[in-house]
């Protein structure tokens, strides 16, 4: 099993490495939102310095700027961009026989969707703090960049990257049931646009928490993004955990139970859709 | 000798009501390469992914390589090697990782993986393009390399489903070139369905033809054309006249007389000879003719004469094709002749 898994996934990484294109539509979208709309939002001169920080503190839940606060939610959200294709080669998959082929070896259903899985949340993974860095990055070229606040310990950087791993198979195993359960392409991308958009806006990771309506922030509270970018913003800002509920484990169990329920659906979802046909 | 494939009562059908595969049974000995044809649709396929444990059967049982194949379709997807009629390698890997990855889906020892992927590539003829992406090999090429993939751990058992279907002439010669080395080289068991019955009748030792969902007739390639009673001559009457069967039918040397497609059918053991008195007693019978064709014995004729219609093989065919096709199969194997 361990050699059918590690041969399946190298098949994997080898198709994500040799599609340049693909890589770089993944990390064009999340460097377009931080230099425009990261960059457009940043109203924190606002008021001509009349504001109090601890206004924007309030706002932000412990980030001193909404570009801090932002770049911490597309840190996030590149788990929901970086995993959408691997549904997807599911389903090309499937059209071009390839997937007919790995089935009708004696390669288990769960190495199959297990190799998908592990493939499909490398990319994101990396992806993540990339996003991170370059917000570092931009924030020296003289405009709003992260700043990050508080001194990241070995523990708060071992959950922030638990945080973008939890969240990266959560996604990956969402597109993969959605790509084990549909034929066509389209069918597909219907599906996941439909998915995609509500899942962000009802997440922490655009909006400052501040300005949310309540019954948008109670359901924001259960979003696996907002569990993510809460742990990610809690260990970058100094004293954001006066902004938090709960400390970032707690954040992680309820993404550790997300991306459970959505493993066990996708894996039961790939068994029955690799099963022999009835 | 004993049986590589055992069928029993064997049926499948798709939404309650549509039986693609109907109450078959049948035998294929170890080592012997067996011919199922049939036109699209009549099961072949159906068939096959109930043998190789893609599809689950609405009744009946397969015994394959001594295991039962409903039973425990994962046991039976390592004893075999499956060719599908559609390209199934993956495009964006090349020859090789292909085939690496067959090799470790399929259990090949660590230690002869290497040394089984440089003999298979080899092989195939397709050593000098190993390194390149499969998806910039020929049909042909392509065909080889699927052929690789499913005999990478030498199954007893080999299923090839329209294997050639496709290809160009020399891809169909050179694949079943490779196809009898391996039978001849490793004792191979090979159940191949195909559209084409020339193929079938140059390489498989025994035939069924399913139609319907049903067996309608099996056996050797010989057997089944001796069932035809011997040459067919075809007359096509400028009109159908009433007593025109019962005329030809009460000639000396004459077997059988049908109707079929604005002809009558006519079975002799000797056509040549018999030519003559049958057109004369058309010509008695008040009946023109528009033209009288002789047929020996073929594939072509016994699917006719099994199923009532003909075998269309490619409507794109052309009888040129046909027949380099033939000349081809038939050099690659020695000339030899049923």
């Amino acid at each position: 099993m361990i050699r059918e898994l590690n041969a399946l996934t190298r098949r994997e990484l080898l198709r994500i490495a040799r599609n340049p294109q693909a890589i770089f539509t993944s990390l064009l979208l999340p460097i377009l939102y931080l230099l425009l709309f990261g960059q457009a939002f940043n109203l924190n001169s606002i008021g001509g310095g009349a504001i109090p920080p601890s206004v924007f503190l309030a706002l932000y839940r412990g980030a001193p700027s909404y570009f801090s606060y932002f770049s911490a939610g597309m840190a996030g959200f590149v788990s929901v961009t970086a995993t959408l294709f691997i549904g997807a080669n599911v389903i090309f998959d499937r059209l071009f026989g390839v997937l007919k082929r790995t089935a009708a070896s004696p390669a288990t259903a769960t190495s199959i969707f297990g190799s998908r899985l592990l493939a499909g949340s490398i990319q994101p993974i990396g992806l993540a703090f990339l996003v991170l860095g370059l917000a570092v990055g931009i924030g020296h070229l003289g405009l709003a960049g992260l700043d990050v606040t508080a001194s990241v310990t070995a523990v708060g950087a071992a959950e922030i990257f638990l945080a973008v791993v939890i969240l990266s198979m959560m996604f990956a195993s969402l597109f993969l049931a959605i790509g084990f359960s549909v034929e066509q392409p389209q069918t597909y991308f219907a599906v996941v646009n439909a998915i995609n958009l509500p899942v962000l806006l009802t997440s922490a990771a655009l909006f400052p928490w501040g300005t949310m309506p309540t019954w948008l922030q109670n359901v924001a509270s259960y979003n696996p993004i907002t569990l993510a970018v809460n742990v990610i913003r809690e260990n970058l800002f100094a004293g954001a955990a006066a902004y938090y509920p709960y400390g970032p484990a707690v954040y992680l169990l309820g993404l550790f139970a997300w991306a459970m329920a959505m493993f066990v659906v996708a894996i039961l979802l790939a068994r029955r859709a690799l099963a022999p046909r009835r | 000798m004993s049986e590589a494939i055992t069928v029993q009562g064997l049926s499948k059908t798709f939404n309650g009501s549509v039986h693609a595969v109907d109450n078959i049974s049948f035998a294929v000995n170890a080592g012997e390469a067996f011919g199922f044809l049939g036109p699209n649709g009549a099961g072949k396929t159906t068939t096959v992914s109930m043998l190789t444990g893609g599809l689950a059967p609405t009744s009946g049982q397969a015994i394959v390589d001594g295991i039962d194949v409903f039973h425990d379709p994962q046991a039976i997807k390592r004893r075999i090697g499956l060719v599908f009629q559609e390209s199934t390698a993956d495009s964006d890997l090349t020859g090789r990782e292909n085939l690496e990855l067959a090799a470790a889906l399929f259990g090949v020892p660590r230690r002869t993986t290497k040394q089984t992927i440089d003999s298979l590539l080899e092989r195939m003829q397709i050593g000098d393009a190993a390194d390149r992406l499969a998806k910039t090999y020929s049909g042909g090429m392509r065909r080889r390399l699927e052929l690789a993939v499913g005999i990478i751990h030498s199954p007893q058992v080999l299923f090839l489903d329209e294997p050639t279907l496709g290809l160009d002439p020399q891809g169909r010669a050179g694949f079943w070139r490779y196809v009898q080395e391996l039978r001849k080289d490793h004792g191979m068991t090979v159940f191949v369905t195909t559209h084409y019955l020339d193929e079938a009748d140059t390489i498989c030792d025994r035939i069924a033809i399913i139609d319907h969902g049903h067996i309608v007739a099996s056996g050797t390639p010989s057997e089944l054309k001796d069932r035809l009673g011997g040459d067919i001559v075809t007359l096509r009457p400028l009109r159908f006249g009433p007593d025109v069967e019962a005329v030809l039918k009460a000639l000396p040397g004459v077997v059988a007389v049908s109707t079929f497609d604005g002809t009558y059918r006519v079975k002799t053991p000797r056509g040549e000879e018999l030519i003559p008195a049958l057109v004369e007693a058309c010509t008695r019978a008040g009946v023109g003719l528009a033209g009288v064709s002789l047929k020996r014995p073929s594939l072509d004729e016994v699917f006719l004469e099994f199923t009532g219609r003909e075998y269309r093989e490619d409507e794109g065919m052309t009888a040129t094709d046909r027949a380099v096709r033939i000349g081809q199969v038939r050099q690659s194997f020695g000339g030899s002749r049923r």
